[in-house]
């Protein structure tokens, strides 16, 4: 660059941040007026007097709906109860629809569309009970033929559903998917079709989805699965209307025209990439939602940090990046709002390779896991250190695990305990990463760490790849993957979900990291069949503490979800469950302070 | 003229043909595909994911997917589907349920074309080059005219931060001053209708194109000032105006119009961080997610699309230069 040229972009530079430091100043508080007047005293002597009111603004009674602007993040790419699979997807069907149960702000199972619900003695069938006189939000009737036709649907190999498996203890699900010739599609359909059937109040089957008797949806499940009813509390069993579907084509749920839902909240318009808007549904049966709701899709977080302080919306993702910005800001640091999340991250190893098919080296590598400082350090304070892998705030969460913990010692001398005798004689050990340059930082952190604790003698390999390569090799077990981090989120809170669906010898989870424990795949079949909700968290737990002793993994950190949320919001209830934005699992507390927001 | 568009047009389809195979045999060394994740998301269960790949057509030998996707292929029922040729540019794996000529194309029920995702994308593009046109033309053309004046200075030090400084710093920066700052538009925009959302964008995205085409205008401009015609056209008397219009703006004109092609090339297929950073819903962020979700079908098409834009975008260079300059005009 020549001088000329750098003299005058620094001018610009300068002139610009004065403009801005111009900008960033706060709005003026609001002035004290002085008001003279004459008063009269006792003495039958006028004096003046100077008397300080602070004048504020009364607030005028708006008849504008309130509204709940939110920062989703990135656009859905489909909006098809049995299609969808990402949290920004079942943002939006979550408001428009609901299941036969839902989750409360305690993440237990209660009543939704259905008002009660029963197992048979071995838990392999269940029956649901509809309310009785349900309305979707066009006022048209609300039946159980309609969930017989969604959850028909998630199982059907046409639809594809990218989350289709999570209902695959219903009798012949799986094999329908898996049938190759004709035969078989029919044969299981036929099949799928009798475990899952929407009955009248003759015990019949229902005949069409204006039948106002058809109340009862009957279940038939291949194995004994009492976590079922909370399966049913999932997006896959939505009740989409057949005709709406059928009527759209492939490309229905782009059209707020065909979302008719029974959720608390109707979708009103919907402008791809621009905004959703959702209005409560007076049709719903339970409590009606007080506030509209706005989704906005911007992903670039420092422009929503701006709108947000710009009061464009209500409530964005808190990023890593502005979390020490923000704690430093006297008024936004009230703001954030911080609570556990729904995922365990953890150290993984592949266990069928060197060095770690050797429990000692593993045991050593969990040791040398500093988690208070990495989630100090690194995650900024956004996580909370894990010995365990059921994170806080879900069934079966232990809380005091102290196994494994930092101990950089024990870390040594394991290695010296293990078959190879020193730290010198380990082979190279590659740690893989998905390229971007958050984890870069990361992962340096946490290779200098490494050799801090085990020394020089320590052959360690950071592996940047890109981002979806590194998905790819994480399924393929014969992949160069030695040492990386992988987690699970919870697709419903049950302990079944974690250890069951995880880290059972025969899954493909545990397969990819050659994880295979007789003791503890007994416990997990016991348990997932036990009826007796308290015998059943008993072996669970009991399964869980044989995992951290088996240690196939080193459990290392929780996720949290931060979030900013404007102080004129009330009655926010969050849950571990709300990834897309706090108090979405409960939407119908929250309440807009109309009298604090700003002019 | 007629065979000389004739053979240009001819040879679209060698370039496109190379194009797609490279773009093909490139996406598909990649690890990975369609139905894998983000490391961070959850990921699609070994069973959904097969059967998604029959659906889609993705078990087939790569040669027939490649075949398939340029001229068609029988589908599950046995009928003929046309591919590229057709301007069938494939089902999108992600966004499932549209095609990707859709998603490019199509726009929201009830609305016209330039409400689709290209049609947005267009707009901005338009508007930073009329931008990139109208103020920096006459601004190359001032600074030479009035060379190391305070005003060619003050033209140059605009036209080297526009060259020097990325368009997100740009952008960023705007959004400070004129959103949260003089609030002359929100930070977010709540609807993207019309004109007068994209101004302030367009402004920023054709503020590059601008100064390039102002710091060569200018040295053109310079070159042309010197030349002999310019003095003998002022030693037979004629107007100082008619010496500038007529005879220097024209001459130095050309090569400017050669860089246009590419400009708008660039404009139409690179407002990718624009479009993240002020929200606008178009092509850019597709087409940079598409890669990373290995949406086989909207890489292709995306690219097949934005090779025929660039070539169209050279082609109307060529026929522009015989405007400007008969000596050059092609046969």
């Amino acid at each position: 660059m020549s001088r000329r040229n750098f003299v005058a972009i620094s001018g610009v530079v300068i002139a610009a941040s004065m403009l801005l430091a111009a900008c960033a100043q706060p709005a003026a508080p609001v002035q004290p007026q002085v008001i003279r007047e004459t008063v009269e005293v006792v003495k039958e002597k006028v004096v003046e007097v100077e008397k300080t009111v602070v004048v504020e603004a009364t607030p005028i009674p708006s008849e504008k709906p309130k509204v709940l602007r939110i920062n989703l993040g990135t656009y859905p790419d489909v909006i098809d109860p049995q299609k969808s699979s990402f949290v920004n997807e079942i943002a939006h069907l979550k408001l428009i629809y609901e299941g036969l149960t839902k989750l409360n702000e305690k993440l237990e199972t209660v009543p939704g569309a259905a008002e009660k619900w029963e197992y048979n003695a071995d838990a392999t069938e269940l029956t649901f009970t509809l309310r009785k006189g349900l309305k979707y939000s066009d006022g048209t009737p609300l039946n159980a033929k309609r969930f017989e036709y969604s959850i028909i649907r998630n199982i059907n190999p046409a639809t594809a559903g990218e989350y289709a498996s999570i209902t695959n203890e219903i009798a012949g699900a799986p094999e329908w998917q898996g049938a190759e010739t004709d035969e078989d599609k029919k044969k299981f359909e036929e099949q799928v079709r009798q475990s899952v059937q929407a009955l009248d109040a003759s015990g019949q089957p229902c005949k069409d989805y204006e039948q106002e008797d058809c109340l009862t949806l009957k279940l038939k499940l291949s194995k004994p699965a009492p976590y079922f009813h909370t399966v049913m509390s999932l997006w896959v069993t939505y009740p989409a209307k057949q005709e709406n579907i059928e009527e759209g084509g492939e490309n229905w749920w782009n059209s707020s025209k065909f979302h008719i839902g029974n959720g608390p909240f109707i979708l009103k318009s919907l402008e791809p990439f621009v905004k959703g808007v959702f209005v409560p549904n007076p049709n719903y049966w339970g409590d009606v939602p007080k506030v509209n709701i706005e989704y906005q899709y911007i992903t670039d977080s420092n422009v929503a940090f701006q709108a947000y302080k710009n009061d464009e919306f209500d409530i964005i993702g808190l990023a890593a990046e502005d979390y020490q910005a923000v704690m430093a800001d006297a008024e936004l640091s009230k703001q954030a709002t911080i609570y556990p999340g729904s995922c365990t991250l953890a150290l993984q190893f592949r266990n069928f390779k060197e060095p770690f098919t050797d429990p000692k080296v593993r045991a050593a590598f969990s040791y040398a896991l500093d988690r208070e400082r990495w989630v100090k350090d690194v995650l900024q304070g956004l996580g909370s250190p894990a010995l365990t892998w059921i994170p806080p705030g879900f069934p079966g969460y232990k809380e005091g695990e102290t196994r494994f913990a930092y101990d950089a010692e024990k870390a040594k001398q394991l290695i010296a305990e293990s078959s190879y005798g020193s730290v010198a004689n380990l082979p190279t050990i590659v740690l893989t990463f998905g390229d971007t340059p958050r984890n870069r930082v990361r992962y340096e952190w946490l290779g200098a760490r490494f050799k801090e604790i085990f020394g020089d003698d320590l052959k360690l390999e950071l592996k940047p790849v890109e981002p979806t390569a590194f998905t790819a090799k994480q399924k393929d077990r014969e992949s160069d993957l030695q040492m990386f981090i992988g987690g699970w989120c919870a697709d419903y809170p049950d302990p079944q979900n974690w250890l069951s669906v995880y880290f059972e010898g025969s899954t493909t989870f545990a397969n990819r990291i050659g994880f295979k424990d007789e003791a503890f795949d007994k416990l997990i079949a016991q348990a997932d069949v036990e009826l007796d909700p308290a015998k059943r968290a008993e072996l669970y737990q009991t399964a869980q503490d044989r995992l951290v002793d088996a240690n196939p993994v080193a459990f290392f950190w929780h996720n949290v979800n931060a979030y900013l949320v404007k102080p004129w919001v009330k009655g926010i209830v969050t849950t571990s469950q709300d990834a897309d934005w706090p108090g979405s699992t409960v939407p119908a507390t929250i309440d807009i302070d109309t009298s604090m927001l700003p002019n | 003229m007629a065979t000389f568009l004739a053979r240009r047009f001819l040879w679209f389809i060698p370039v496109l043909l190379v194009v797609a195979l490279i773009t093909f045999v490139l996406m598909k060394a990649a690890p990975g595909g369609p139905w894998d994740r983000d490391p961070e998301a959850k990921q699609v269960d070994p069973r959904t994911q097969e059967l998604l790949a029959r659906q889609y057509g993705l078990d087939k030998p790569a040669w027939r997917q490649f075949i398939g996707y340029l001229i068609g292929d029988v589908d599950k029922e046995g009928q003929f589907v046309c591919g590229a040729v057709c301007g069938n540019l494939g089902p999108s794996y992600r966004q499932r349920g549209k095609t990707v000529q859709q998603i490019l194309f199509q726009p929201p029920p009830e609305k016209s074309f330039f409400d689709s995702k290209f049609g947005h994308t267009l707009r901005l593009a338009v508007l930073a080059l009329a931008f990139a046109l109208v103020v920096g033309i006459p601004a190359g053309v001032f600074s030479a005219l009035r060379q190391n004046s305070w005003i060619d200075y003050a033209l140059t030090l605009i036209t080297n931060i526009g060259i020097a400084v990325p368009s997100f710093v740009v952008a960023f920066f705007s959004i400070l001053i004129f959103a949260v700052g003089l609030k002359l538009m929100p930070v977010v925009q709540k609807s993207w209708a019309g004109i007068t959302p994209f101004i302030i964008p367009a402004i920023v995205f054709g503020f590059g194109t601008m100064a390039q085409t102002a710091r060569l205008m200018r040295s053109t401009m310079l070159d042309v000032m010197r030349q002999d015609y310019v003095r003998t056209a002022r030693a037979k008397g004629l107007l100082e105006q008619a010496v500038i219009w007529k005879h220097m703006l024209r001459n130095a004109l050309i090569p400017v119009i050669t860089t246009l092609g590419p400009a708008v090339a660039g404009l139409l297929t690179g407002s990718i961080v624009i479009e993240n950073i002020f929200g606008v819903p178009g092509v850019g962020r597709d087409f940079i997610q598409s890669i990373g979700n290995r949406d086989y079908s909207m890489i292709m098409g995306t690219t097949l699309f934005y090779v025929v834009l660039i070539l169209l975008g050279n082609l109307s260079v060529d026929i522009l230069y015989g405007v400007v300059d008969p000596r050059i005009r092609v046969e």
